[in-house]
């Protein structure tokens, strides 16, 4: 009797320290989204959940504000004026995703000297006073692999669909995919750049198709899969196993061809939710707590047995998306201490 | 008798390579069909199965659509004369083509409003540039970047980047074909026939030619200079939104960023095609020759394997080789 009424008032104890820790400390704080570009659907999903999650804190008086800005021109210099005049302005943290992982160093710098909390995510900065929540890309471009060298242990031919020319990202997932081609059977026998974006990718594959032998699967980087699968259908050759990147025309079609003829496939990305991570890890930080610099956001996979659960869940034309809460942000730090 | 026999042989051999000559020096445009046809035949080396050739054919046709209609729009805008182009078109493709796949919402009834719509957001985008840069007086390249943010932003708002996907019919009809042609290889050769028509044939293509070799000149000459240029630019916007709206129909839905490579494109299309950038001298089948080249160009690239530098450095490259051979072959005359 006597240990359960301690235990119980240890545990009321320790609810209200930890509720009045996070009320009492960041309920006068002001956070601020610095965002290099709002031009797909991914980023207009990102600039949603960051609105829904971050007005609901705001609403719940953890925290004063926690405005969104973006630039227009998607460029280094842009942003870097933009964080100076968050600097000005006195947020006491800005969550940022960057439009370079170097050149905006200088601004970021700048807002840490002036005592303010730099959490970058997704587009990361390299300026050791900020916070990373970054993307492991790599694993990404091997995870893919990975699921097709268990589907064909035999191997194959695979076509390879790149991002944009020149972007660290689209590297990183390249050298991933070809490190982990390099364990197994499969050889890559095309490679092209679709931009990301269906059209593009629709286009490059079409051009590239006449010369191809038969292709046993394509590995992509998130939304190309349908634009390839257009591509594929319009030459009439028989569909290759597309590795999907979780945009919802992209699962709509994996649905229609599942019931039709039981195709399967996987699909991952970055949930744009990521941007909410941003936020309770900036309120975290803001309320004292010690989180690690370097953090690594989780993959969002789509599975042949969650495919419907999901898809119903995606608006139609979106991303399959996740908002994440206060709580996933203490278990990420937690796991990452 | 042996002397005149010679003559006799020599004659039409030296005539039809003079000839050949003359066609070539006479029309800029040859370049690209010439350059187009090599990519085409290097494509074909590396190609593997029989029924390739034609696929790829069919493939350039069709992609070559898209940028033939915003490339005739663009070439009018350019034969204005310097400083004239037009850098909203990916904008007024997106905001045309985010605004009638919203109307349609995948109903087969709607489509021909559907199209109307596109047409006219067009028609308010191209009113807005030159109402810019005629009564704000605004040089033509600061007019039309910068409301192609609006535009953009716009079909931001409008949509908040939601994929709208398009009606069943309009997506068959867009991505299907008669006659071995693609039904958007039709529509951009109804296109560039009428540019044809309209540049060639009648009084105010030469209006348009005559603004672009010297304005002064031409409003004194008579040509109702505001006129032809407000029709220039409502025109290449018009072109814009129905590009938008064919490459949505297309691709399966509008994208915030599909229209992002035609803002180059259009512009490359124009000046490979041996139209002069600096104006007043245009031609219209050039256009099919250099978006021809552009597709086939990438697609030989890509099917040889070579990374993305070497790819865009030889594409570089070769742009500028026949950009230099078309106008060389001009100042020869």
């Amino acid at each position: 009797m006597k240990l359960k009424s301690m235990l119980l008032g240890a545990i009321a104890g320790t609810v209200v320290f930890v509720s009045g820790q996070a009320m009492a400390d960041t309920s006068g704080k002001t956070i601020a989204l610095s965002n290099n570009y709002a031009g797909n659907s991914w980023r207009q999903a990102m600039l949603e959940s960051w609105d829904k999650v971050a007005s609901k804190a705001v609403e719940d008086g953890v925290v004063a504000s926690a405005d969104a800005f973006t630039t227009s021109e998607n460029q280094a210099t842009e942003q870097a004026a933009q964080i100076q005049n968050m600097i000005l302005q006195g947020y006491d943290a800005i969550v940022l995703n960057a439009a370079s992982p170097t050149a905006i160093n200088g601004a970021v710098k700048e807002a840490c000297d002036a005592g303010i909390i730099v959490v970058s995510f997704d587009g990361i900065v390299t300026e050791p006073c900020a916070w990373r929540i970054a993307v492991d890309f790599k694993q990404m471009g091997r995870d893919q692999v990975k699921y097709l060298a268990d589907r064909y242990p035999e191997g194959g031919n695979l076509l390879e669909i790149r991002g944009l020319a020149g972007v660290f990202v689209d590297d990183e997932i390249s050298a991933g995919i070809h490190e982990q081609v390099a364990k197994t059977n499969f050889e890559i026998v095309g490679s092209v750049h679709g931009d990301w974006a269906q059209d593009v990718a629709q286009k490059a594959v079409a051009g590239i198709l006449p010369s191809l032998p038969e292709v046993k699967a394509i590995v992509t980087q998130g939304g190309d899969g349908y634009g390839a699968a257009q591509a594929f259908d319009a030459a009439g050759r028989p569909t290759p196993t597309i590795i999907m990147g979780n945009r919802q025309d992209e699962l709509q079609w994996w649905k229609e061809q599942k019931t039709a003829n039981g195709y399967e496939t996987t699909s991952l990305s970055i949930a744009p939710g990521v941007s909410t991570l941003g936020f309770w890890v900036a309120q975290q930080i803001l309320d004292g707590n010690e989180v690690p610099k370097d953090l690594t956001v989780p993959f969002l996979r789509v599975d042949q047995d969650t495919l419907e659960e999901i898809l119903a869940e995606t608006p139609a034309g979106s991303v399959a998306n996740v908002e994440y809460s206060q709580e996933d942000a203490i278990n990420l730090i937690k796991s990452a201490n | 008798m042996n002397m005149i026999n010679k003559d006799n042989n020599m004659q039409p051999q030296k005539r039809s390579a003079r000839d050949f000559l003359e066609l070539v020096s006479g029309k800029p445009w040859i370049w690209a069909f010439l350059a187009a046809g090599a990519t085409y035949l290097a494509t074909l080396l590396v190609v593997t199965n029989s029924a390739g050739a034609g696929a790829l054919l069919y493939a350039a046709l069709t992609f070559a659509s898209f940028s033939v209609i915003v490339g005739v729009g663009q070439m009018f805008v350019v034969t204005l004369g310097p400083g004239n182009v037009d850098l909203s078109i990916p904008a007024t493709m997106t905001l045309a083509a985010t605004l009638s796949l919203k109307f349609m919402a995948t109903d087969g009834a709607l489509i021909v409003p559907g199209v109307l719509i596109a047409i006219g957001v067009g028609l308010v985008c191209g009113l807005f540039n030159f109402s810019l840069i005629l009564l704000l007086r605004i040089p033509p390249i600061i007019a039309t970047l910068s409301s192609s943010f609006l535009f953009q932003s716009l079909a931001i708002w409008s949509n908040r980047g939601v994929r709208v996907k398009p009606p069943e019919l309009l997506a068959q009809f867009s991505t299907g074909g008669i006659f071995g042609l693609p039904n958007v290889a039709l529509i951009a050769l109804l296109v560039s026939v009428l540019a044809w028509c309209v540049l060639e044939k009648t009084i105010a293509g030469r209006w348009v030619l005559a603004t672009g070799q010297n304005k002064r000149a031409a409003r004194l000459g008579g040509v109702p200079v505001n006129a032809v240029r407000f029709v220039v630019y409502v025109g290449c916007a018009v072109l814009a939104g129905v590009a938008g709206f064919v490459l949505a129909s297309f691709s399966g839905g509008a994208n915030l960023n599909m229209g992002t490579e035609y803002m180059l494109m259009s512009i490359a299309v124009v000046v490979i095609g041996g139209s002069s950038i600096a104006g007043g001298n245009s031609n219209v089948p050039g256009i099919w020759g250099a978006a021809l080249f552009m597709f086939l160009i990438v697609s030989m690239l890509n099917s040889y394997g070579l990374g993305a530098g070497v790819r865009l450095m030889l594409t570089g490259l070769i742009i500028v080789s026949v950009v230099v051979l078309a106008s060389k072959r001009r100042h020869q005359i």
